[in-house]
């Protein structure tokens, strides 16, 4: 029972609060860490005031966090990219046919015959619309990116297809590859989505009409070309290389947090 | 400037909006300073160290262009919109009502803390950064910011009774 005469959140500490404040921020080393861990297992007053900063942290960020959410503002998109119609996506550049694609660096094959490459900026008209900016937490593509190994398919219950080409680390957090086939409406997107622990941002978007007699045909080598829209991006932003899949699956496992 | 720059910035403003609205309370006004600080970024890009962090920089835009805003005009302080502290977009992903009135809560106690101490507890709390790269930010010496950080959490912590309840 804590003793009700002092005010919530100005009751002493055995440790000292400016060190048990750095424990939560993340400013101690391992060793110093640890040694706060094993004296709050003894000292329950202290493990309460860390407790009360902990939830203060969520708090904020939960009080403050609607824009990390949120698309960023068309207007404020429009003034800082005044000459590009919608900047985070790539058009393929027009090509006769492309035998098929690989994404470069990653050694995956994807399943997917890209037509007569024509430049089209989808529309959103559904919930698998891969658009730049944060993607809602309950949607298919969020749950794809947080749980979906690289190579593996899932089906959605209209038809589509995910996929997830690879994943690679940044500074920041990570990166996913990603890409969308609605073989039924011949559209096909491919788009990197990064996350820093907490949810999953579209940063560039790829998107083509699938050519319905290519698609039939299956699948072939990739020149690779039309991959190198991914790379600028990942160049800029210091992305490190794909992970394997035993540092994926460990990925995976701690929820992309670094 | 290069094409690169302005796509780092548009990449950066989902953080920088919601820095600016831990600073501001409300939802415009925050809005209108990224709008501002962006013009700044755009204006003065060569002063961008490339590799360096941008939005560390944005950060001191931000903080730069709101404290010459409260310089300015010293009576109005700070304005929480009642939309802004309990119906705003935010309140949404608290399911529950006393949920949403903690995060109003929260809001209102940002508030009402000093400049100083703001500007530190968002950018420690809320975006994450290190006590050295917020001393950078802010161009304070660490020490400083670990004396407002104090104070920030002995005035706020108070007023939220977080984990009381589940204490007692």
């Amino acid at each position: 029972m804590i003793p009700p005469e002092l005010p919530y959140g100005t009751r002493p500490t055995v440790m000292d609060k400016d060190r048990l404040a750095a424990f939560v921020d993340g400013e101690l080393g391992p060793e110093a860490a640890a040694s706060v861990v094993m004296h709050l297992a003894d000292h329950p007053m202290d493990q309460a005031y860390v407790d009360d900063l902990v939830a203060a942290n969520v708090a904020l960020m939960q009080a403050f966090g609607a824009p990390m959410d949120e698309p960023v503002p068309e207007d404020l998109r429009n003034f800082i990219l005044p000459s590009v119609p919608d900047a985070s996506v790539v058009p393929f550049r027009a090509k006769a046919r492309p035998p098929a694609l690989v994404w470069g660096g990653l050694g995956i094959g994807v399943a997917l015959a890209a037509g007569l490459a024509v430049a089209v900026f989808l529309p959103v008209v559904d919930p698998l619309d891969l658009r730049p900016g944060p993607l809602p937490a309950a949607s298919a593509l969020h749950a794809a990116l947080t749980d979906q190994p690289a190579g593996e398919v899932r089906s959605t219950q209209d038809g589509a297809q995910i996929m997830i080409l690879g994943s690679v680390p940044t500074p920041e957090g990570y990166c996913r590859e990603i890409e969308v086939v609605r073989a039924a409406s011949g559209k096909f997107q491919a788009a990197l989505a990064c996350t820093q622990g907490v949810g999953w941002t579209v940063e560039v978007v790829i998107a083509e009409l699938l050519e319905s007699a290519g698609a039939a045909e299956g699948f072939g080598t990739a020149s690779g070309d039309e991959a190198q829209g991914f790379a600028p991006f990942l160049d800029r932003i210091g992305a490190g290389a794909f992970l394997g899949p035993d540092d994926e699956a460990a990925a995976i496992a701690k929820g992309w947090n670094r | 400037m290069t094409d690169s720059f302005r796509h780092d910035l548009v990449a950066v403003v989902p953080k920088l909006r919601r820095f600016a609205r831990s600073l501001v309370g409300n939802v415009q006004d925050a809005d209108d300073l990224v709008q501002a600080a962006c013009e700044r970024a755009l204006r003065n890009s060569s002063q961008f160290r490339p590799g360096s962090r941008m939005d560390s920089w944005m950060y001191r835009i931000i903080q730069n262009l709101w404290l010459d805003d409260k310089r300015r005009d010293r009576t109005r302080g700070t304005a929480i919109d009642p939309d802004d502290a309990h119906l705003s977009d935010e309140g949404k992903s608290a399911r529950l009502p006393e949920d949403r009135m903690m995060l109003a809560q929260v809001r209102v106690a940002m508030a009402g803390l000093p400049p100083g101490q703001r500007e530190v507890l968002a950018l420690i709390a809320i975006e994450g950064l290190s006590y050295k790269e917020t001393a950078e930010v802010l161009d304070v010496p660490v020490g400083t910011v670990m004396s407002r950080l104090s104070r920030a959490r002995e005035a706020l912590l108070p007023k939220l009774r977080l984990t009381e309840g589940r204490r007692q």
